[in-house]
């Protein structure tokens, strides 16, 4: 800016002319460090005189604070004390160069109060809930709104080939400010294809490399012949759904001047007069309903989907409400005729979704466990007492849910099946769940039951804790106690199979 | 067939699906690089119909031409349609052409079920790895999943999409039995299953390969069946749990030419779609369960929105005050949002709350009059009864008129 620093022209009773950020930032700087209050400032749009004197277009930075090459200022604004230069931090700063794209004729001065109040301490000004800071977050937000409107709407039409560069043009006329920013979103977006917008004051070249600035330009990209804008057409009239008629919302989205530059805007009318005149019942365009059409000769035998998990019979079970909301059943698994069966409580998370029991981290806990206890997974048969997983909704999870009595009475079926095919001599359950299930009672707690062996049923039954419940305990010597239960229990099964637990078939401890 | 043809069917018989966000692929641009293409995570409306919905995405089904013979659907094996079918070309080739003139932000395919689930979904695929490996486009790609494909074939199509689907289309296993006969809840679920178990990998080991970085979503029919709101938002939970769901679709059903009886022959109300994605959204957004929207069977209120009615039927949590509340219940009372409500926490920080604060942040002031106290108001003693409330704040009538010509139809 010639003539000095901003505060020293102000003094001067001059205006300041500004026509871009950088040049309002550091006026507003230099201001601010010479506590001139927003009342003292005029601000003006830079004169022909400005521009001519060179400094817009010097790569210079205007001078912050009078420096021993610039004149000598007048004494007034000598004498003004300097402060530090105000902090601001940076979202703040990104709000209020955002802003400063707004189209308002006070715009320079209005950012300019608002910083000053944001450095008096009144750090509410960026707040909507202050009277300047709605105005300044309106602002931001009418620019937003244009450049997320031009992003939308510019349309781009093709030029031939031998037409050379630019193969794409379009024309907007903006609202505010946002040429340059919007002009940078598109050449992310275009690669090495080249284009061009023109808006009435300026106009952007991308040869495919780099950005120019090419100044206003005469409209013409209407003019331009494109197939690609009647396919285009076509496409737009046929994804809408006559049946579903709402233009008022499609108004709310896009407002009549947004429209004009929209090509699909001169069959809108033709499109809302047909879906209204016709009382549309069906959803279909009506040029696809006149044509001839076909159906498919397949029997519906041949249209079942071979599918490579058959549904077991257990995936169909209904008898009770767990499979509403699990993605499938997970049976048991293991040897046929293993002698040891492990029965926990239900499946979990990852059990659901993968349909194996115990493959989350309990089982992976449940392996050390064996692993401890001399026991080979891969001999025993693990299964749950409900092969459901029951869960509840906490935030965006499934929260593991201890399955109810009448849950556990309803999937004793599947139990009782597995049972008699797998014929086990020991039984583990693992925790409170499994226990009731095996015994079909609740009047057995899994306190008194741990670590001792039950006759049921002619089997072996022994009670441990539930790997979970490893997981779950706080403390770490808590933990390798309740580790340590588990591995006891899977050693006490192990030895009960040299026993035969057909002595006495009433149910009880040893 | 010409192209146009083509479009104009294939379009058509895509309409029905109301998935069309592009948002949430991580972002991407082409500086300096051959092809094209950007995201920026955010997801862009390039146009709207007369419908009032967005066009953001290349729409279309690939074919539909199908052998399955899903009652609500108008592409059906027993409807009688003009049936078309695309090459992987023309697809490639028309959502560049579309991209480049700036009328979309990407493509979302979808198919008819030809020969067989795994042919389709080999065929999705390979527009998918065209665009991306042979076109270098890095423009959005939502991919239908067909729930009986081969999990190698879901694999691959996270691979090139940025999100994936699979409808359920109907809220409850005996709709599915019924209306559906050659699809099964149980596909849909484990195939949804295997998407969650592949998105839960790349979360656990950031160097895994991509996988639809923008997640899955699906799309429920509401008023093909009986089910109430009750029920489908309930599905709609057990969805969003289980398979890390970005979105539910509830699409209100379109009749369709030559209805069969199965389905009703009259749409449900436009609006109860919309009072499903505000309740939708309550869940997603807010907190809410669905057995707190809608503790009982039944449908949501037409007259009054999700969150309203809660409140109504929750007056002893209110009022509430503005300036002690936490912001999960601030944005719980009816008439502010969750942005508003984050502002009057950050505004709370300076100074005490008053009822001018409200009318600056533009929040419905007659909605949540009989809801708060702030510094320098108290709602009037004596409050009035929910009901009386509820009289006096129901959406006025012409707003219900949403549709009209339906109506008259
Ligand atoms: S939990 Fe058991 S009884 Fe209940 S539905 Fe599932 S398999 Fe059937």
């Amino acid at each position: 800016m010639s003539g000095g620093s901003a505060a020293q022209r102000v003094l001067q009773g001059q205006a300041l002319p500004v026509e871009n950020f950088a040049q309002w930032r550091d006026a507003a700087r230099d201001l601010l460090m010479h506590g001139v209050a927003p009342e003292q400032v005029t601000w003006g749009a830079p004169q022909r005189d400005d521009l001519l004197a060179g400094d817009l277009f010097s790569s210079a930075p205007p001078p912050a604070a009078p420096s021993h090459n610039v004149p000598t200022p007048p004494a007034s604004a000598q004498d003004a004390p300097t402060r530090p230069a105000p902090h601001i931090p940076r979202s703040f700063m990104e709000m209020l160069q955002s802003a400063a794209c707004c189209r308002v004729p006070d715009r320079w001065a209005f950012l300019y109060r608002v910083i000053w109040r944001w450095t008096q301490g009144e750090h509410d000004v960026q707040s909507p809930a202050d009277e300047d800071g709605a105005r300044l977050n309106g602002m931001v937000k009418a620019v937003r709104r244009e450049e997320h409107d031009m992003h939308a709407y510019i349309r781009f039409r093709e030029r031939p080939i031998e037409a050379g560069a630019p193969r794409f043009v379009a024309w907007y006329e903006p609202r505010h400010d946002v040429l340059p920013q919007v002009a940078e979103h598109f050449a992310r977006r275009m690669g090495k294809v080249s284009w061009m917008i023109a808006t009435p004051e300026a106009s952007v070249l991308w040869d495919g490399q780099t950005l120019h600035e090419t100044g206003p330009l005469a409209h013409n990209a209407q003019e331009l012949e494109d197939d690609g804008e009647a396919l285009w057409l076509t496409y737009y009239r046929s994804i809408f759904n006559p049946a579903r008629l709402n233009a008022g919302i499609m108004h709310q989205h896009i407002t009549s001047d947004r429209w004009k530059h929209l090509p699909e805007a001169k069959i809108v009318p033709h499109m809302i007069g047909e879906a209204s005149r016709g009382a549309r019942k069906v959803g279909q365009y009506e040029a696809v309903g006149q044509r001839k059409g076909t159906t498919i000769p397949i029997a519906p035998e041949d249209a079942q989907p071979e599918r490579h998990q058959h549904p077991s019979k257990l995936d169909e079970c209904r008898r009770c409400e767990l499979y509403q909301f699990a993605t499938q059943a997970v049976p048991g698994e293991g040897p046929k005729h293993a002698q040891i069966m492990l029965v926990g409580e239900q499946p979990g998370d990852q059990e659901d979704l993968a349909g194996h029991p115990f493959v989350g981290p309990a089982g992976q806990l449940l392996d050390q466990v064996c692993e401890a206890a001399g026991l080979d997974r891969s001999t025993v048969y693990v299964t749950n007492a409900v092969k459901h997983f029951k869960w509840e909704p906490r935030g965006k999870r499934r929260l593991h849910k201890t399955p109810g009595q009448r849950e556990i009475e309803a999937c004793h079926y599947w139990y009782e099946k597995e049972l008699a095919s797998v014929k086990p001599t020991v039984i583990v359950a693992l925790g409170a769940t499994a226990l009731k299930s095996v015994l079909g009672t609740a009047t057995v707690t899994l306190r008194d039951s741990l670590g001792k062996p039950m006759r049921h049923d002619g089997r072996w039954v022994v009670t441990t804790y539930h790997p979970s419940y490893v997981l779950r305990v706080p403390g770490e010597d808590a933990k390798h106690e309740a580790f340590s239960i588990m591995v006891q229990g899977l050693k006490l099964a192990r030895e009960l199979l040299d026993r035969p637990p057909e002595e006495s078939s009433e149910p009880g401890l040893l | 067939m010409e192209l146009k043809d083509k479009l104009e069917i294939l379009a058509d018989a895509a309409k029905y699906d109301a998935s069309c966000a592009s948002s949430g692929a991580p972002k991407r641009d082409s500086v300096d690089k051959d092809g094209l293409g950007a995201t920026t995570g955010m997801g862009i409306c390039h146009s709207y119909t007369p419908d009032g919905r967005c066009v953001s995405l290349l729409k279309i089904l690939l074919t539909n031409f199908c052998v399955y013979d899903c009652q609500y659907c108008v592409n059906r094996r027993s409807s009688n349609v003009p049936r078309a079918r695309f090459s992987v070309d023309e697809v490639v080739k028309l959502t560049q052409d579309f991209y480049l003139r700036n009328y979309i932000d990407g493509l979302f395919l979808s198919s008819g079920i030809i020969q067989s689930s795994d042919y389709t979904m080999e065929q999705l695929v390979e527009v998918a790895r065209r665009l991306r490996e042979e076109h270098q486009f890095r423009g959005y790609i939502h991919l239908k999943t067909i729930p009986d494909a081969d999990p190698r074939l879901i694999e691959l199509a996270g691979k090139y999409a940025d999100r994936l689907s699979v409808n359920i289309e109907l809220p409850t296993q005996d709709s599915v039995t019924r209306l559906a006969p050659e699809k099964n809840v149980h596909t849909i679920k484990l195939a949804m299953g295997s998407i969650r178990t592949k998105l839960d990998e790349k979360d656990d080991h950031p160097k895994a390969p991509v996988f639809a970085p923008a997640g899955q979503s699906t799309q429920m029919i509401v008023g093909a069946d009986a089910s109430d709101d009750h029920t489908i938002l309930s599905t709609s939970q057990t969805l969003y749990g289980s398979y890390k769901l970005k979105r539910v679709y509830y699409s209100a059903f379109s009749p369709i030419p030559q209805s069969p009886s199965s389905v009703p022959s009259a749409p449900p109300p436009l609006l109860r779609e919309h009072r499903l994605y505000q309740a939708d959204f309550l869940m997603r957004g807010y907190g809410f369960t669905a057995g707190e929207i809608m503790p009982e069977a039944g449908n949501l209120a037409l007259d009054i929105d999700p969150k309203l009615a809660w409140a109504l039927a929750n007056r002893a949590h209110f009022p509430l005050d503005l300036n002690r509340a936490d912001e999960a219940m601030i944005a719980r009372v009816p008439g502010i949002g969750l942005r508003s409500a984050k502002r009057l926490i950050d505004l709370r920080r300076l100074r005490r709350i008053r009822w001018e604060d409200l009318s600056r942040l533009r929040c419905s002031l007659k909605k949540l009059a009989p809801f708060v106290v702030t510094a320098d108001y108290k709602p009037a003693q004596g409050m009035a009864s929910s009901e009386h409330l509820r009289r006096n704040m129901a959406d006025a009538p012409q707003q219900m008129n949403l549709w009209p010509e339906l109506q008259a139809a």
